[in-house]
């Protein structure tokens, strides 16, 4: 119950920030920031999706997490750890060679990162845990 | 593995989230041990054998290879 809460203020407060940004006027529309808020927006409905399961275990008097949910959220982790590796490798390799800005550059990895673990997590969910 | 869950719990007529809330696991756990996507723990294979009354090996079936 209390990790759903924290779920939805979490999402919230990215709502928030990504509003206040486009409010701020520095939202151009160009392509890439239309990718970025986009992106932002997927994981933050992941979050409530997540946050929202938690929710419904509770009213059915089942655990928020159990042993099976730990080991995914365990094996997505190490997954999306060993991807991420990789992915900032090509964000330093691309660096010198885009004009984006490095914030930006950081902000994608970033932002990449989050969607790598999303990935692992629907992958391990889809595929189970049969050799775990 | 393999496992009799699904044989079993239509036997001792009980729902998946039934099973869950004994075996102190989400349903989703149960979901997955049916459709063999996940080989649970000794623990959870024990509790889910007991509320069976049966030994974990006539619940879980262990391929030899």
């Amino acid at each position: 119950m209390k990790k759903a809460i924290i779920t939805f203020i979490v999402s919230a407060l990215v709502l928030a920030s990504l509003a206040l940004w486009a409010l701020k006027g520095h939202f151009s529309g160009n392509i890439g920031e239309i990718v970025m808020a986009g992106t932002a927006l997927v994981l933050v409905g992941f979050a409530v999706y997540v946050g929202v399961s938690r929710l419904r275990s509770h009213q059915r008097r089942e655990p928020g997490e159990d042993e099976l949910s730990r080991k995914v959220t365990i094996k997505a982790s190490s997954l999306s750890y060993y991807v991420s590796i990789y992915l900032w490798l090509f964000v330093m390799y691309i660096s010198d060679k885009t004009p984006l800005a490095a914030h930006t550059l950081i902000g994608a990895g970033i932002l990449g990162m989050a969607v790598v673990f999303l990935l692992s997590w629907l992958g391990v969910k889809a595929l189970g845990l049969k050799h775990e | 593995m393999n496992n009799r869950i699904k044989e079993l719990r239509a036997r001792h007529d009980l729902s998946q989230l039934e099973l869950a809330r004994l075996a102190g696991v989400r349903r989703e756990t149960i979901v997955f041990l049916e459709k063999g996507k996940y080989n649970p723990s000794l623990r959870l294979a024990h509790d889910i054998a007991k509320h069976f009354g049966l030994p974990i090996e006539e619940v879980f079936l262990f391929d030899d290879k």
